[in-house]
């Protein structure tokens, strides 16, 4: 069995806080989400071989960590997330028409989005992934993880109450909110 | 609904670009959230694993 080569340890130590960052936005909870990376890193190793060279590293491995994800939660009869956090989240959102936008509150949106839309909105619009590979990641065509960014920002837009960013105006965007609490 | 960002799409960056560009709120405070997680301190467990591996290495099997 060919080692491990001192180059994809360096790799794999130079993904690391990329690899957290989106296990934190996967299980929004910091311990998990480091005992995530631990797992992808052990099977990164074990399967190191099945990696080709010169292909995405990133997205190899981000590959690995959401498949580990995914199958801990079914596992775990999929649990519900952090429901204090859930709680903090809705009491701390305020209309955000005026000024600007606070991080906290955006967080507490973000926890409130689906598994799926929240994996496909931070690949694409934070972890800097194109549509394919997010794809790729996630397993699925690329016109599902377009429609999921799709729905994930127009939620956090009526969660946030933030208007005038696209087709969306004020209007329609309380009616949306107005019907939406149950969801 | 998302027809109109298929035109400059095969770029990397061009794939945020309309969306949740630096133009959109949701897309600068996603990209404020997740770097703030990016530049969080690894602790040190991270690299102890994979020495450890490392070590492990000759006798590795998976089971």
């Amino acid at each position: 069995m060919a080692a491990v080569s001192q180059g994809f340890k360096t790799d794999l130590l130079g993904s690391i806080p990329s690899l957290r960052a989106f296990a934190v936005s996967l299980t929004q909870n910091a311990d998990k989400a480091d005992d995530l990376v631990q797992e992808t890193l052990v099977k990164a190793w074990d399967k190191h071989e099945s990696f080709q060279p010169g292909t995405n590293l990133k997205a190899w491995l981000f590959t690995i960590l959401r498949n580990e994800f995914y199958s801990q939660m079914r596992k775990r009869g999929r649990e519900v997330q952090d429901s204090d956090g859930i709680m903090t989240a809705r009491l701390a959102v305020h209309p955000a028409q005026h000024g600007q936008l606070d991080l906290k509150d955006f967080r507490g949106a973000l926890e409130q989005l689906p598994e799926d839309q929240r994996e496909a909105i931070i690949l694409i619009g934070a972890s800097g992934f194109s549509y394919e590979e997010a794809a790729e990641i996630c397993g699925c065509a690329v016109g599902t993880i377009k429609s999921r960014v799709s729905r994930a920002r127009a939620r956090l837009q009526e969660i946030l109450k933030i208007s005038g960013e696209d087709e969306f105006g004020p209007d329609a965007i309380s009616a949306q909110v107005t019907g939406s609490n149950a969801a | 609904m998302t027809k109109n960002i298929t035109a400059g799409a095969d770029r990397r960056r061009a794939a945020s670009g309309d969306l949740l560009g630096p133009n959109s709120e949701i897309g600068r405070k996603l990209k404020q959230y997740y770097d703030e997680l990016v530049s969080d301190h690894v602790p040190d467990r991270f690299a102890q694993l994979l020495s450890q591996l490392e070590q492990a290495e000759p006798a590795q099997k998976k089971d």
